[in-house]
């Protein structure tokens, strides 16, 4: 097996081309399955027989908190990758992920809060998991802040990314708080390896959301990621071509 | 369709939850979109400067 | 290679001879570890002792934020009683995030850092030293000053030994926290504010627990469980953390 595939994402002019070619097949099946999900959510799921239609929430909630949890994972992959091996497009991919989590984890907490005045009767709880979404998203602005405060690329990069991989761990926090903290949060019931204990009906708009966020994030991340990599190249060659495109 | 709307009487939870998720999805749309061309910018500006530009 | 100023030999040698000492035996490959890192320790020390009045600072500033809340919220004592826990953690944390902006500024200016980077010794072990100093000279002051702030809050004598052991168990964990967040910014100009934006979310678990620990201590309760805890966050910081600043110091003298 070859892995000349593996080394040409190291190339910037090659990752710029492909995110470029890639993009449309991340974005339209994303809009698809997302109005799919809605659709189905809105409009073909029964309503709950303990919520009614408030529970309908759960179609831009979940996808939301999975997205934060998701992209910042992605993030610190990407980091270590160029802190440990010096890629340079690693470090790219890193920076184009963090306003995506963020904007995604501010909209699980607002959507949780949502759900939960109604539902569990609080806006909020200091509860584990609500708290450490809360950590999350502030890793996210201080990541994003300490790339904006070090005028260095390479330093940014770098300082960002030891950041990024220090704060991981909050990640498996989030997740498995639930399981460790009795709270007001509900237990896993669609991430359980075992069947999930929700209605077909239900289920299939929710893992179609999932599903439709995910190639979303694909999409943004590509779009980001070309410019990200204009960012870092100095060498006149290639990019000519590209700018006066 | 006025139910649909009433959302069960979880209307104002309901659709602000929605709204802010769909206007996530925008941002992320503009916002990318915005970044992306001013990187192109600042490459042309950068080659122009090395008197590199076509 | 950095924008630091000169390796200042020059001003290494106007300080104390034992910090002469120090980035002497720093440089040489056969000085033991633990050597290194006594001296790069004592020298922290004794450089922070010249100048006493930096070290009062942030003690008088944990007092006055600990005399906010009693004015702005109700002299009670009842009610200060209530709040105790949050109001001496809270300026426990502020605090130790305003004496963190000095951990490596000063060596960084001269070079020092610079020359701890370059000398055969692990860079890991000295930035131990270092946040070890930093506990030293703030939060063992603040696990010792806490009790008289607590008093001043209507909470009774009995609470007082609690009260300095989870504030100084859990200062450590905040000091190494904190090393990370010094590293990464430094040279940064005004980087108080990110300093903390880099710092809270990662030392939240410790106020949590610190927090339950002294409220358990004032109402009189088994704190041993959430003190066991913040000792274990202790651990792990001085495992990981000195780790994670080396190479955040790294990256920021290159």
């Amino acid at each position: 097996m070859t892995w000349t595939w593996f080394h040409r994402l190291g190339s910037p002019p090659y990752v710029y081309a492909l995110a470029a070619r890639l993009t449309p097949w991340f974005g339209w099946p994303a809009a698809l399955l997302i109005i799919g999900g809605l659709w189905g959510g809105l409009v073909l799921a029964p309503p709950d027989y303990q919520q009614g239609d408030g529970f309908r929430i759960i179609y831009v909630h979940a996808p939301s908190a999975w997205m934060s949890l998701m992209v910042y994972t992605t993030m610190a992959v990407a980091a270590a990758v160029g802190l440990i091996w010096r890629i340079k497009v690693a470090h790219a991919v890193a920076a184009s992920c963090a306003p995506i989590g963020a904007s995604f984890t501010f909209a699980a907490l607002v959507t949780g809060a949502l759900w939960g005045e109604p539902m569990w009767g609080t806006y909020w709880e200091w509860d584990p998991r609500l708290t450490s979404e809360l950590i999350l998203l502030f890793l996210y602005l201080g990541y994003m802040g300490l790339r904006a405060g070090l005028e260095d690329t390479q330093r940014a990069d770098r300082a960002s990314a030891v950041l990024a991989v220090v704060g991981v761990v909050n990640v498996p926090i989030i997740h498995y708080s639930v399981t460790w903290w009795n709270s007001l949060h509900q237990a896993p019931s669609v991430m359980r390896l075992a069947k999930p204990t929700m209605a077909a009906s239900m289920l299939v708009p929710l893992l179609l959301m999932l599903l439709g966020f995910t190639l979303f994030f694909g999409a943004v991340l590509l779009v980001r990621l070309r410019g990200e990599v204009l960012n870092r190249e100095r060498s006149a060659s290639w990019i000519r071509e590209i700018v006066n495109a | 369709m006025s139910q649909f709307l009433e959302m069960g009487g979880y209307a104002a939870f309901v659709w602000p939850a929605y709204a802010v998720t769909l206007g996530a999805i925008v941002l992320n749309i503009v916002w990318a979109r915005r970044a992306l061309a001013r990187s192109r910018e600042e490459a042309r500006r950068r080659l122009a400067m090395r008197g590199e530009g076509a | 290679m950095s924008g630091y100023g000169s390796p200042a030999a020059g001003v290494v040698a106007q300080a104390a001879p034992l910090a002469r000492q120090a980035t002497v035996w720093a440089g040489s490959h056969q000085a033991p570890l633990l050597d290194a890192a006594r001296l790069a320790l004592a020298r922290d020390l004794q450089l922070a002792f010249r100048k006493r009045g930096q070290l009062v600072q942030p003690l008088a500033f944990f007092a006055m934020v600990t005399m906010l809340f009693p004015l702005a919220i109700s002299p009670e004592l009842a009610r200060l009683r209530e709040i105790a826990p949050g109001v001496l953690w809270a300026g426990a944390l502020l605090a130790s995030l305003l004496a963190l902006e000095f951990l490596f500024r000063d060596d960084a200016y001269d070079g020092t850092l610079e020359q701890y980077a370059l000398s055969g010794q692990s860079l890991t072990w000295l930035i131990f030293a270092k946040t070890a100093a930093h506990w030293l000279l703030t939060g063992l002051p603040l696990a010792l000053m806490a009790p008289l702030a607590a008093l001043s809050l209507g909470v009774s004598d009995a609470a007082v030994p609690g009260i300095v052991a989870s504030v100084a168990v859990g200062s450590v964990a905040l000091s190494l926290i904190g090393s990370i967040g010094a590293a990464l910014t430094l040279g940064i100009k005004r980087s108080g504010a990110l300093l903390s934006l880099l710092t809270l979310p990662l030392s939240l678990p410790v106020l949590i627990f610190g927090a339950r620990a002294t409220q358990l201590a004032i109402s009189g309760g088994p704190l041993l469980a959430p003190l066991e805890l913040l000792a274990a966050l202790a651990v792990l910081g001085v495992t990981l953390a000195p780790l994670a600043a080396a190479a955040a110091v790294r990256i920021s003298l290159e």
